[in-house]
């Protein structure tokens, strides 16, 4: 008999394990007012829907991610968003990004895109900063 | 002074309204009937602050605030707890009226 | 690029809490982050000097504020009414002020702060299903776990299972109360102070009012304090 750590290893992977019927939406003409009232759902209003018991586990915060909360508060504190924006903004990810990408990564994203969008920085801004850091960084590190 | 449409113990529902693009008037509220149980005080409404009017001068409207107390058995089909469990959250005053007499 | 074990949650060989870990290599969102902090320094959207001084706010915060409005609650009536009436106000007795670090509040936590008083008849616990809006300035950082939308999903429908996972179970005579904190409130639980502390200093009284005990996801015990659990799990009454 396995001991009950093994046991939820090989039981989990037997879970990941499933068929799948794929029905693409890719532009259809038609669709019932149910699923659209599931795709314009907004995305974070989570409460009640199904999920399952997982672990609930503890993560420090690292130091990127602490400078992504003080940033992003920055930004509030001195008028460029507020909070409520900040929230707003996760939700237009849309669900793969809202649900895909870590917490923190979230808040560093929609900060980056919400500057973009009031017309405070330029995309090409951004992405010429972003490859200058990564350079210091790496050679820094 | 802040003019309160509802006071403590009014039984309100949550109205249905469609929503499009943000809201913090969650889902599971929608249609539901509970209890006013205390006031906060007048906010920016998330629909306004959420596009960046989020003061009197930059065109956000305020509104008084309601701690609404509900019974999960109200709020849930099946709800797996008690009888007497409940659940609080706070709505403004515009995503409420007054709850039906029979309910 | 960080990663925690979410998309091979069944791989590892992991306990039921084991912290998640860190990467060593360079994350890209640490780059993402540098990149728009210091393009809003170099635009004048916030100077390095704000930066520093909400970073050390940020480092300053944690459940011990939490633990001394509790603790000085339990030991000072006046107080306590003083807490339930107005939270936001009581704070300042313990050094807690609501306006830091800014002078008029957080973006993020603003300035309402309600306490939520336990009672055998009442036990409430907190959410944000939302997004994950926590009372910073007296708790800290939230847990990561108070962030899923795992949490988010199940605290509000199935909250005795979740609080049971917790290792908290409640006959039907107690009120399991959720409260979740969707717009500008904060809240904390006031936990009951637990039998056989009657004439425990605030100071040792504080120490077994953890973080999670102020969530609404535990229940102070006589010898668990915020650093080391107890020699022996008890099973709450």
């Amino acid at each position: 008999m396995s001991p009950p750590r093994s046991f939820d290893s090989v039981a989990g992977r037997v879970a990941d394990l499933a068929p799948v019927f794929r029905e693409p939406l890719d532009s259809p003409y038609e669709i019932s007012n149910e699923l659209y009232a599931a795709l314009r759902h907004v995305l974070h209003d989570v409460g009640g829907q199904i999920d399952l018991p997982l672990p609930f586990r503890e993560k420090p915060e690292e130091q990127w991610e602490m400078d992504t909360y003080v940033t992003c508060e920055c930004l509030g504190w001195r008028g460029a968003w507020n909070s409520e924006e900040r929230r707003r903004a996760e939700n237009d990810l849309g669900a793969t990004l809202y649900f895909g990408l870590p917490y923190y990564a979230r808040w560093a994203t929609v900060a980056a895109k919400v500057l973009i969008n009031k017309g405070l920085i330029t995309p090409d801004e951004l992405t010429a900063k972003i490859d200058d850091v990564r350079a210091r960084l790496e050679a820094g590190a | 002074m802040t003019q309160y449409q509802y006071g403590i113990g009014d039984r309100v529902t949550v109205k249905d309204g469609t929503t499009l693009f943000h809201t913090r008037t969650q889902a599971f509220t929608r249609g539901k009937t509970g209890t006013v149980v205390e006031f906060r005080p007048e906010w920016v409404i998330p629909e306004d602050e959420a596009w960046g009017r989020d003061d009197a001068e930059r065109g956000g409207r305020y509104e008084p605030f309601y701690v609404v107390r509900f019974r999960q058995i109200d709020l849930w089909p099946n709800y797996t707890g008690f009888d007497v469990d409940t659940l609080e959250t706070e709505v403004s005053e515009h995503w409420l009226e007054p709850a039906k007499e029979n309910q | 690029m960080t990663q925690n074990d979410s998309d091979h949650g069944h791989d590892h060989d992991h306990g039921a809490h084991d912290p998640i870990q860190a990467s060593d290599q360079l994350s890209e969102f640490e780059v993402l982050e540098r990149a728009v902090r210091e393009l809003a320094i170099e635009k004048g959207l916030f100077s390095e000097e704000d930066h520093r001084r909400f970073s050390e706010w940020a480092e300053s915060i944690g459940p011990s504020g939490g633990s001394r409005l509790v603790a000085k609650a339990w030991t000072d009536p006046d107080f306590k009414e003083r807490l339930l009436a107005d939270g936001t106000e009581a704070c300042k007795e313990v050094g807690i002020d609501w306006l830091d670090p800014t002078g008029v509040g957080t973006p993020s936590d603003y300035t309402y702060f309600y306490v939520l008083e336990n009672t055998p008849e009442v036990h409430n616990v907190i959410v944000c299903t939302l997004c994950s809006c926590y009372p910073r300035p007296v708790l800290g950082m939230s847990p990561d776990w108070y962030r899923t939308p795992n949490y988010r999903r199940r605290l509000v429908r199935w909250p005795r299972e979740v609080l049971a996972e917790f290792g908290l179970h409640f006959g039907p005579d107690v009120e399991v109360r959720v409260h979740d904190s969707n717009q500008k409130s904060r809240f904390m639980v006031m936990p009951m102070r637990p039998e056989g502390t009657e004439d425990w200093t605030e100071e040792q009284l504080a120490a077994i009012i953890t973080r999670d005990t102020m969530i609404g996801v535990a229940l102070p015990q006589a010898d668990w304090t915020a650093s080391g659990p107890p020699s022996e799990v008890k099973a709450n009454a």
